[in-house]
C-alpha cells in the first residue's frame, strides 16, 4: 500500500515538474517573442511617420497640418507650432526643398529617412539669411551636381541621404495670433519639388 | 492522455500571451532609454535619430508622432510634480524657475485624452516665452490651475490627470545631452480643491 502510494505522489511530482518546465518554455518564448516584436516592429509598422505622410497623398508636395487629425491621422502636436509634411523619392532626382524669408518669428526643417531617423536639421539662424533653401540628394547625385553647380546655388545646402525615400517636416512657431497670416503665407509658398538642375545645363 | 498537448497549451499560452503584454506594455510605458531626467521633467534628445535604442525606434514606428529634429527643438514632459505625485486638474501648481538656454519655449497642458488643447481656446491654455510676465531676475513664475490665477496662468484641465509639456525651441540642450549643465522650472504644488 505505501509502495502504491510513493509510486503516486511520484508521478504527481513528476507532472508537477513538467507543469513548471512548460511555465518556464512559455516564460522563454515569451522573452523571445518580446524582443522579436521591438526589433521588427520598426519594419512592418503601418502606423510609423512615413507611412502616415505617404498617405497624405501624392509625394513632392507640403501637406499643412490641422488640430484634429486628419484622414492619415497626423496632426500637429503643439498649438503653437504650425507645421507641413512632405515625402519625396530621390531615386531619380534630388529635391529641392525652399521657402522665402518673409518674416515669421521662427521656422525649422527636419530631414528624415523612411525609417524615420533624422538626416538633416536646420532652422532660420542657421541658414544663410532666413531663407530656406535645401537640396537633399544621393551622394553620386550630389557629386555630380557639386560638379556644375548652377548659378544662384552657393547659398543651397546640399544634404547627402543614403536612402531614397523620406520624408520632411517644416515647423514655424506661431508667438503670438497677429502672426498666423504670415505664417500661412510661408509655409504656402514652402516648396518640396523634384530637382531638375540637367535640363537646365544642357541649354 | 491529454497531458501533453495541454503542457504545450499551457507554454504556448504563456509565450504569446506574455510576450504580447509585456512588449504592449514597454511601449506604452517609456519612449526608450536614454532619457534627459531633470526633475520630474523628461526628455529623449537621442530618440528621432539613427542612434536610439531598439525600444526607442519601436516606439517612434508606433506611435507615428513627427518629432522634432536636432537643431528644432527638444520637447521636455512632466507627469508628477516635484513631489512625485502625479498631476491632477483638481490641483493647483506653481512652475517656477529658470528654463535651459533656447530662443523660444512653448508650455501646455495636455489632458488625459492625450490631445493637446485648440490654439483658440478662450482659456489660456498654452503658453510661450514671449507671453509671460518675468521675475524681476529673469525667472519664470506661472500658475497651473483649471481656475483664474493672478499673474501667469496656464489653464490646465479640469478635472483628471495631466501633463505638462515644455518644449525648447533652437536649444543647445538638444544637441549635446549632458554636457550642458541643465536646469528645468520646479513644479511645486500649492493646494488642492478651492485653494
Amino acid at each position: 500500500m505505501s509502495r502504491l502510494f510513493n509510486f503516486l505522489s511520484l508521478r504527481r511530482d513528476f507532472l508537477w515538474l513538467k507543469i513548471l518546465f512548460a511555465i518556464f518554455t512559455g516564460l522563454v518564448g515569451a522573452a523571445l517573442l518580446h524582443l522579436i516584436i521591438v526589433f521588427s516592429l520598426p519594419q512592418f509598422s503601418q502606423r510609423d511617420a512615413y507611412t502616415r505622410i505617404i498617405a497624405e497623398g501624392e509625394s513632392h508636395r507640403f501637406y499643412r497640418l490641422g488640430e484634429q487629425p486628419d484622414r492619415a491621422g497626423l496632426s500637429k502636436e503643439d498649438p503653437m507650432m504650425e507645421m507641413s509634411v512632405c515625402s519625396f523619392d530621390i531615386s531619380e532626382t534630388p529635391v529641392r526643398l525652399t521657402a522665402p524669408n518673409i518674416g515669421v518669428p521662427f521656422w525649422s526643417l527636419g530631414v528624415f529617412d523612411a525609417s524615420s531617423d533624422e538626416i538633416f536639421s536646420i532652422n532660420d539662424r542657421t541658414s544663410a539669411d532666413h531663407v530656406l533653401d535645401v537640396v537633399v540628394g544621393t551622394p553620386a547625385q550630389l557629386a555630380a551636381l557639386r560638379k556644375s553647380l548652377p548659378r544662384g546655388f552657393s547659398q543651397t545646402v546640399l544634404v547627402e541621404a543614403q536612402q531614397t525615400e523620406g520624408y520632411a517636416v517644416l515647423r514655424s512657431f506661431v508667438t503670438h495670433k497677429s502672426v498666423v497670416p504670415v505664417i500661412s503665407k510661408f509655409l504656402e509658398q514652402a516648396t518640396c519639388a523634384p530637382f531638375q538642375w540637367r535640363t537646365r545645363v544642357q541649354f | 492522455m491529454f497531458r501533453v498537448p495541454f503542457l504545450v497549451a499551457i507554454a504556448l499560452a504563456i509565450a504569446f500571451g506574455g510576450g504580447i503584454w509585456s512588449t504592449r506594455l514597454a511601449l506604452d510605458a517609456t519612449i526608450g532609454f536614454g532619457a534627459i531626467k531633470l526633475g520630474s521633467w523628461e526628455a529623449f534628445p537621442e530618440a528621432q535619430t539613427a542612434d536610439a535604442d531598439p525600444y526607442a525606434k519601436s516606439h517612434r514606428a508606433n506611435a507615428g508622432k513627427l518629432l522634432y529634429a536636432t537643431a528644432e527643438g527638444l520637447s521636455f514632459t512632466a507627469t508628477t510634480d516635484d513631489s512625485g505625485a502625479r498631476l491632477s486638474g483638481s490641483c493647483t501648481y506653481q512652475l517656477t524657475g529658470q528654463t535651459p538656454t533656447a530662443r523660444f519655449w512653448t508650455l501646455f497642458a495636455t489632458g488625459p485624452d492625450g490631445r493637446p488643447p485648440a490654439a483658440d481656446a478662450n482659456l489660456p491654455s498654452s503658453l510661450n516665452s514671449r507671453m509671460v510676465g518675468r521675475q524681476p531676475d529673469g525667472s519664470l513664475d506661472i500658475t497651473i490651475a483649471s481656475r483664474a490665477r493672478p499673474g501667469n496662468w496656464l489653464a490646465s484641465p479640469q478635472q483628471g490627470q495631466f501633463r505638462l509639456t515644455l518644449t525648447l525651441l533652437d536649444t543647445p540642450a538638444a544637441g549635446s545631452s549632458g554636457l550642458i549643465d541643465l536646469s528645468m522650472p520646479a513644479i511645486r504644488r500649492i493646494g488642492c480643491g478651492n485653494v
